[in-house]
């Protein structure tokens, strides 16, 4: 099953749910690596590492929640990159 | 109250608000919005500087307005109540903010509305200008109005007891003091630090931060309530 056809709940169904956008993910992977100071191509291939880790994990999922997603995007972000995942994972418990 | 004394409270009060957490947590969410979608250093310092000058007026404002109010409601000597009103409000606060400053979970969220953390969250993500910064500040200072009421109004109640020009000075030096730790952030993000090591210094000092500036309130409180009614109370007796 394509990964673009599954569906994202998102904020526990208070949004309404839309489905996964690989270029999305991947913006904001890239925008956390930089926030940790990363170069920018560092961060592009990071960013791509991880969003195919996602795709790969989404393939026998058909729906699931962008805490879900944000969880398993951290784990694998923590390899390559440990304070930028540190940021992705603390973006909602800032404030 | 002789002035170095006043002055001292107002510099006790405006280190209490420096501790409160909203603002430095919505500055982080900026500049970290800010350095991910590739701004310059110089852009990233234009918008940063923005949300601090935007913070440090509107505690100008607040501060400059509570005491007005004061000012026209009591002239230069507020009534005795009105002190032990403000002491329990400070004491209130601080165990307050002992008890629910933080939520209990990972992070640094505090316990504000979600709906309204989310708001702060997303404005700080739309910014794209100056002036959407600075009224970002403005915003911020009025977010954490709950906590910081307390030691505004005493700072305020301390001020208009005092003459003209030092009334200017008091409030120099609260606005100064209350940016102390926005501007330290500030400075870190323009010196090249890494946000990750500044939220998680934040998140691994939370609980001291919490007790610390709960004590404090509870401590200005307990103080005032002595220095200011209880010593006029025991001299009215004598």
């Amino acid at each position: 099953m394509p990964a673009e056809t599954t569906v994202i709940i998102k904020r526990k169904g208070q949004r309404p749910a839309e489905a996964f956008s690989k270029e999305k993910l991947h913006q904001s992977v890239v925008a956390a690596t930089l926030s940790a100071r990363a170069p920018e191509g560092q961060a592009d291939n990071i960013a791509y590492a991880v969003t195919n880790y996602v795709l790969e994990w989404l393939e026998s999922r058909p729906e699931v929640t962008s805490h879900d997603i944000r969880l398993v995007a951290t784990r694998h972000l923590r390899a390559h990159h440990p304070d930028a995942a540190y940021l992705y994972e603390q973006h909602r418990t800032t404030l | 109250m002789d002035i170095a004394s006043s002055l001292a409270i107002v510099t006790l009060a405006a280190l209490i608000h420096a501790s409160f957490q909203l603002s430095v947590s919505v500055l982080t969410l900026l500049s970290g919005h800010a350095i991910g979608a590739k701004h310059s250093q110089a852009r990233i310092m234009r918008l940063t500087f923005g949300f601090v000058s935007g913070a440090g007026v509107m505690t100008l404002l607040g501060l400059s307005f509570i005491s007005l109010i004061l000012l026209h409601l009591f002239g230069n000597e507020a009534p005795e109540f009105v002190w032990a009103i403000a002491c329990g409000l400070l004491i209130g606060v601080g165990l307050a903010v002992w008890f629910f400053y933080y939520r209990r979970e990972k992070g640094t969220s505090l316990w504000i509305p979600r709906s309204f953390a989310r708001h702060l969250s997303d404005r700080s993500k739309a910014t794209k200008s100056g002036a959407e910064a600075f009224s970002l500040g403005l915003t911020s200072v009025i977010s954490e109005i709950l906590f910081i009421g307390a030691p505004m109004l005493i700072s305020a109640l301390v001020l208009i007891e005092l003459p003209g020009h030092w009334q200017l000075v008091g409030i120099a030096i609260y606005a100064v003091v209350s940016l102390l730790t926005l501007f330290s952030v500030w400075v870190l993000i323009g010196s090249g630090h890494r946000l990750s090591s500044i939220q998680k210094w934040r998140e691994d000092n939370k609980g001291f931060l919490q007790f610390a500036s709960g004590g404090a309130l509870a401590i200005l409180g307990f103080f005032v309530y002595v220095c200011k009614i209880l010593s006029d109370a025991s001299g009215a007796l004598l």
